[in-house]
């Protein structure tokens, strides 16, 4: 069921771990950032900050054998695509929430991957 | 109201009244944990010190349980402070209340003078009843066990029949279930098997889900308040968010506690249920920073209470790399198998508990401080405001000492000890006498002394805050416009 990670591989593990949850965060931020402030370029840095969370992922799941079994590999897939939508999602319910706040300025959010 | 700056209970509701109570037990505590914590960290460092007065096993259970404890008062105290507010009406049940504060604080006296006095001598069941219950964490004595239920069902009934005469708002819906929860899982923690797995079993329902779950729920809804107060965010956003954030904790979080029984002796499929959902457990977090930054963005950080909201703000972050980011970087089984239970833990556990928890509980003395004073000014510019900005500084700074001395320490202990001799006596002295280790401690050691220096300016700024001041406290309107 598990294998458990070399001792090679300790800081590895820990770093990129740390650097999932990071990045995750990053990219929340400038996803978020880039809508309110209407700053496409901010979106492409939240990209970036995708690709260095799925570099991240990729790391952690080889140093820790995550690929060496399907139900692990699984987790992966959907550890990348939850983090890919929950900011895409979590904005359209900030908006939802925030409708009669702001009705002119945000009650049509940009499209999904709009300003990408 | 009195004349501003004056600090008279006469500025205050009968629940506030009782709020100020636990308060003041709450830093009291806070005190306490801060000065065992310091003794504890002397004793790492020199083994003999204090020893047959003061052992290193009641130090560090009397820093943890003060912890819990003052947390808890915190808490409560909070709650009594937004009740009548929120329900517009009286605090059903006053006297009980009050009645139930003299008794819980005498029992928790009652409880550290009997853990100073009998540190050491035979486990039995009356021992167990009387002096110490033996669980880490939860070491209480039974009656005491008793004792804190029908405490907090007390509390229950004050704040579900208050709600239930006046207004049953959004948070007060989330409040009501989360106290049933907080005092019904607490019971797990009381459940006696002499199997080892059985116990540990329950026992996680007490230390994940009371204080993972039922507490992050309390402070969601003290978040939810406070940033009413604070920032005056409108109601029907804050509750929305409220709910969102508490079914994606519970979604994630219940199950969660499966990465609690990886190494106890539960069967295989844990592995399973616990890799995925510490996987899901950060999404809360992530999704409070969408929402962090897009209300940020909205209210552009105006505040009518400054202290409180950078509170808030530490929180949120605290919240996000305590249990977060350091959680995550040993949740998984398979790196787990070596960290659990080391120094890695420790870090981890202060880093969490400091910022998902102590953060709050402070953000919420100074908004009880700003009324308590009638309602003083609180904003830019406020006299005396380098006392407030230092304490939250040096208490951080010295945080992460200590956090990033027992990560050290931790990161060797999980190598030499775990990895290299195999989790065996010899391998637990070795690790400990490891220059990593012993420096990782030192450093924490200094990390300490930083943050009791910033619990004593937070303590004489929550004493002195807003004491000269003469203006009165900002509306949202006008924070808007600072």
């Amino acid at each position: 069921m598990i294998e458990p990670v070399a001792m090679a591989n300790f800081f590895t593990v820990f770093f990129s771990a740390a650097m999932v949850i990071m990045t995750g965060a990053l990219y929340a931020l400038l996803f978020a950032y880039s809508r309110i402030k209407h700053a496409p370029r901010l979106m492409s840095l939240a990209y970036l900050a995708y690709l260095g969370l799925f570099t991240s992922v990729m790391t952690l799941a080889n140093a820790a054998n995550l690929f060496h079994n399907t139900f692990w590999t699984v987790i992966v897939g959907l550890m990348l695509l939850g983090y890919l939508l929950a900011p895409h999602a979590i904005w359209h319910l900030c908006i939802g929430t925030h409708a009669d706040e702001h009705p002119a300025d945000d009650a049509q959010p940009a499209k999904l991957f709009q300003q990408s | 109201m009195s004349a501003l700056g004056i600090l008279t209970n006469a500025n205050l509701n009968g629940g506030q009244k009782l709020a100020v109570k636990y308060f003041t037990v709450a830093i009291a505590l806070f005190g306490a944990q801060v000065l065992f914590g310091l003794l504890a960290g002397i004793q790492y460092l020199n083994p003999d010190f204090l020893f047959g007065i003061l052992d290193f096993s009641v130090n560090r259970m009397l820093h943890i349980n003060a912890m819990v404890v003052w947390l808890l008062f915190g808490f409560i105290g909070s709650v009594y402070w937004l009740l009548e507010d929120e329900s517009g009406v009286p605090v059903a049940g006053l006297a009980l209340g009050n009645l139930i504060f003299w008794i819980f604080t005498l029992a928790v006296v009652v409880v550290v003078l009997v853990y100073l006095l009998v540190q050491v001598g035979p486990g039995e069941l009356k021992s167990i009843w009387l002096i110490n219950e033996g669980r880490e964490y939860i070491e209480a004595p039974r009656w005491a066990d008793i004792g804190i239920v029908v405490c907090v069902l007390a509390f229950f009934y004050n704040v579900a029949a208050t709600f239930m005469k006046g207004k049953f708002t959004g948070i007060a819906g989330v409040l009501v279930l989360d106290l049933i929860a907080l005092a019904g899982l607490y019971l797990a923690g009381m459940y006696y098997t002499p199997n080892i797995s059985m116990d540990q079993h329950w026992w996680w329902w007490v230390i994940h889900l009371w204080v993972e779950a039922t507490w992050e729920v309390l402070v969601g809804c003290l978040m939810a308040y406070g940033l009413i107060k604070t920032m005056g965010v409108r109601r029907k956003i804050v509750e929305t968010w409220l709910y969102i954030e508490v079914a994606l904790m519970f979604g994630s979080g219940i199950l969660g506690l499966g990465h609690h029984y990886f190494w106890i002796g539960t069967p295989e499929y844990w592995f399973t249920i616990g890799g995925f959902f510490s996987a899901l457990e950060p999404i809360p977090l992530v999704a409070m920073v969408v929402h962090a930054v897009f209300d940020a963005g909205h209210h552009k950080l105006k505040s009518t209470n400054n202290p409180a909201l950078a509170w808030i703000i530490a929180q949120a972050f605290g919240n996000f790399f305590g249990a977060g980011v350091w959680g995550f970087m040993h949740t998984l089984p398979q790196i787990n198998l070596y960290t659990h239970g080391t120094q890695w833990t420790a870090s981890h556990g202060h880093l969490a508990f400091f910022g998902a928890y102590a953060t709050m509980v402070i953000a919420f003395l100074y908004i009880a401080l700003q009324k308590w004073r009638g309602g003083v000014y609180m904003s830019s510019n406020l006299a005396g405001a380098w006392k407030w900005k230092w304490a939250i500084f040096l208490l951080h700074l010295g945080m992460i000492a200590m956090v990033m001395g027992l990560l050290i320490a931790g990161y060797e202990q999980s190598q030499i000890e775990r990895a290299i001799e195999g989790s065996t006596w010899m391998g637990y002295f070795t690790a400990q006498a490891h220059p990593w280790f012993v420096q990782g401690m030192f450093w924490r050691q200094i990390g300490g002394w930083v943050f009791a220096a910033g619990f004593v300016l937070l303590a004489w700024d929550l004493m002195t805050i807003g004491k000269r001041e003469t203006r009165p406290a900002l509306v949202h309107s006008e924070a808007e416009g600072t």
